[in-house]
């Protein structure tokens, strides 16, 4: 039986009168891969960001890795942190540090904040970008890279602090399309290899290929979830069928 | 008018006794002048050693109390409120003792006596009289008697730092007359030989100059002791003859010593000076509040962007009363308005506590617009890599800000570098009032001011050329 890597139960969120999350449980176990599909404005951005307290759920209870928060009381400033440094989270436009090199945007969550030495640091830093296959470009900066070049190095800073899922918010979006190629590959080793992630897409294709798990969010809730044979295959609700339709067909 | 001030001067005098005397106690005699009031207070040119009627009488006086004496070099606009904020204990530069003084301060019997003269261009023959001053213009300081006689006159008056720059405006045709003690222009005449102005006409008015102290200070028993001494064994009458070169009443001496030294010598010689006040004061002045003014900018910024209601407003108020009061009366509060609470702080210290302030709140209104400029998206990933708010700040906030910041706040520094001259009126010998001081016994104002302006400008294009050296750095990581 394997463990569970993240369990989030009636999580809810609005901002100001309106409601994002009514209520989402859902699990993601150790190893597998979850795609979040959904119309925009479903909630799963905010979903994918409340794993990482980038917003804070106001109710539920939700634990990543090892730590579990009940959002429903006031939570302290460190308990959030323990539980943010359970995850890595990668942005759809990237947001690497421009004043940083390739290198330096690595290593600076695990030198600053886990301070572990410079050496240490550095060399599984190299590791990381040859597995996302920019070895040679760590001294440049992000300016000097392509948008696809750009987001493996995101990818890479968020493997860097061994995190135990990592999160992804549409990491293909902003890409030029002969760029997807790129980053959803480097994505699918990481599937492969075994890390736990969570990827808000659109990349439907992918999806089908690479979870073990989808989950349709609709108006704040999941409205469908299964193996991405089932829910992408064959969905059950009329809402998904719909969605997916527009996305496969758009004309 | 006599009757009355004879009234003040008994009623002031009774509440104070012989017996104590602070300057006696302190050992020291402070004494505020102007030092750039020749022949009265000024700098020898050959010496640099303040000297001048007024400073030599001082320190006769000083000798006479059995004291030290101790010069505090003021401008004169500035100098009564330098005495009330106990910066000196007497002032020698020329006061002129009347009533309405004499009901606020403590005046001396007189040590030098003339007679007002209204001084006109040579070939200016429509002024004659203090009636036809009548629609002219005077230029005149803005605190001394004549400027007031000069207006009661029907003249309009322009006011200037000083005699100097009353003659000098006079030469260009800016204005038409200046109203001023014989003795001094007496001296201006036989100094630098200028056949370009002349003595119009008398204002029919005695002048007695005298020490001012402040109200009931218990010095005047003493000084007017010291003076009858010195009056009556010559010592005022040799003081009077080495300054003046003539007797107050008489016609200037023609002919005298040491015919005057040419422009560009002056210019040279100032050089070494000039430099001297730029490095010793100008640069450090300006460097010492710049570092403390950006400390104090990105504590308010920070304060202005947090969201504390308390801090956000104490932040917008500081802010609003550094940007909306002028410089020069905040380095005046520092200087002048504290030490009426008790905080006495000395001149170069005070300028930089101004600085430093009002740099603080130009600055942090750079600094807040320079952080808000930052996409929210590097705030975000800097904390799903686990930095809190401050490491957020100083790794990777603060350094993209930097760049956004720097050619604005370059701008304040610049202005800075300029705007420290005004430290001049609190006492600093800086590089503005090393030129005033300079140019004081020479009248060569526009050879020594420019000179000055050559050396801000220096300054400025050497931080200048720092400001791009910075700039391209900081651009190494973005595209071009």
């Amino acid at each position: 039986m394997t463990e569970n890597r993240v369990v989030a139960e009636g999580v809810h969120k609005a901002f100001g009168d309106n409601e994002v999350l009514k209520g989402v449980s859902f699990t993601v176990a150790q190893g597998s891969a979850t795609t979040i599909i959904g119309p925009s404005g479903s909630g799963k951005t905010t979903l994918l960001r409340a794993l990482n307290a980038l917003d804070v759920p106001d109710a539920g209870v939700i634990r990543v890795g090892e730590v579990e928060l009940d959002f429903s009381k006031p939570v302290a400033k460190d308990q959030l942190r323990r539980y943010r440094a359970q995850s890595g989270f990668v942005f759809q436009s990237h947001n690497l540090f421009p004043h940083k090199t390739v290198l330096q945007n690595i290593t600076e969550g695990p030198i600053f904040v886990q301070k572990r030495s410079k050496d240490e640091a550095e060399a599984e830093a190299l590791e990381l970008l040859q597995q996302v296959g920019l070895a040679e470009k760590r001294d440049q900066y992000p300016y000097q890279l392509s948008g696809g070049q750009q987001q493996r190095v995101g990818i890479a800073r968020a493997l860097a602090l061994k995190p135990k899922v990592v999160l992804f918010d549409e990491p293909t979006s902003a890409l030029d399309p002969e760029l997807v190629g790129e980053v959803l590959s480097v994505i699918r080793d990481l599937a492969v290899e075994g890390w736990t992630l969570v990827i808000v897409t659109h990349e439907i294709q992918f999806a089908k290929q690479v979870s073990d798990q989808v989950l349709f969010t609709d108006r704040g809730v999941i409205l469908e979830k299964g193996p991405p044979a089932d829910v992408i295959g064959d969905p059950k609700e009329e809402r998904t069928r719909q969605f997916l339709d527009r996305i496969l067909n758009p004309l | 008018m006599l009757l009355l001030a004879a009234f003040l001067l008994s009623a002031c005098g009774s509440p104070t006794t012989n017996g104590d005397n602070p300057v006696k106690s302190a050992g020291v005699l402070r004494v505020g002048t102007e030092g750039v009031y020749s022949p009265f207070s000024y700098h020898d040119p050959a010496t640099g050693q303040l000297v001048g009627y007024d400073v030599d009488v001082a320190r006769a006086v000083a000798e006479k109390l059995g004291v030290k004496v101790e010069f505090v070099e003021t401008p004169w606009d500035s100098i009564f409120a330098a005495l009330e904020a106990n910066r000196f204990d007497v002032v020698a530069n020329e006061v002129t003792i009347n009533a309405e003084r004499k009901q606020k301060y403590d005046l001396s019997e007189p040590y030098s006596v003339g007679e007002g003269v209204v001084v006109t261009r040579a070939n200016d023959n429509s002024i004659k009289t203090l009636d036809d001053l009548k629609g002219k213009v005077a230029a005149e300081s803005a605190t001394s008697n004549w400027s007031d006689v000069a207006r009661k006159a029907g003249a309009r008056v322009e006011t200037v730092e000083g005699f100097t720059q009353a003659i000098k405006l006079l030469n260009q045709g800016r204005v038409d007359a200046t109203i001023n003690d014989s003795i001094a222009v007496y001296a201006y005449l036989a100094e630098t030989g200028d056949t370009t102005v002349r003595i119009a006409g008398s204002v029919g008015e005695k002048s007695e100059q005298g020490f001012a102290a402040r109200k009931n200070s218990g010095l005047l028993p003493d000084l007017n002791k010291a003076l009858d001494e010195l009056r009556d064994d010559g010592t005022l009458a040799d003081i009077s003859q080495k300054y003046l070169k003539a007797n107050a009443s008489g016609a200037p001496a023609a002919g005298t010593q040491a015919k005057p030294k040419s422009t560009w010598d002056l210019i040279l010689e100032s050089l070494g000076p000039l430099a001297k006040a730029a490095i010793t004061k100008t640069i450090p002045l300006t460097v010492i509040s710049f570092v403390i003014g950006l400390v104090i900018a990105l504590a308010v910024a920070l304060a202005r962007l947090s969201s504390n209601l308390v801090l956000t407003n104490v932040a917008r108020f500081y802010i609003s009363i550094i940007r909306g009061t002028p410089l020069l009366v905040q380095l005046f509060i520092v200087f002048y308005a504290l030490p009426e609470l008790g905080v006495k702080i000395d001149p170069f210290p005070a300028a930089v506590i101004a600085f430093s302030l009002n740099v603080g709140g130009y600055a942090a209104e750079i600094i807040r617009s320079a952080i808000q400029s930052i996409p929210k998206g590097q705030w975000e990933a800097a904390e799903t890599i686990g930095l809190n708010y401050v490491g957020a700040l100083r790794r990777i906030v603060l350094p993209q800000a930097t760049r956004v910041a720097v050619p604005p706040l370059s701008n304040t520094l610049i202005s800075l570098v300029k705007d420290t001259s005004l430290a001049s009126t609190i006492l600093v010998t800086e590089l503005l009032r090393q030129a005033q001081v300079i140019a004081a016994p020479t009248f060569e104002f526009f050879a020594l001011y420019g000179t000055a302006a050559v050396y801000y400008w220096v300054i400025c294009l050497v931080l200048s050329f720092g400001q791009s050296r910075v700039e391209r750095r900081l651009e190494r990581y973005v595209a071009r």
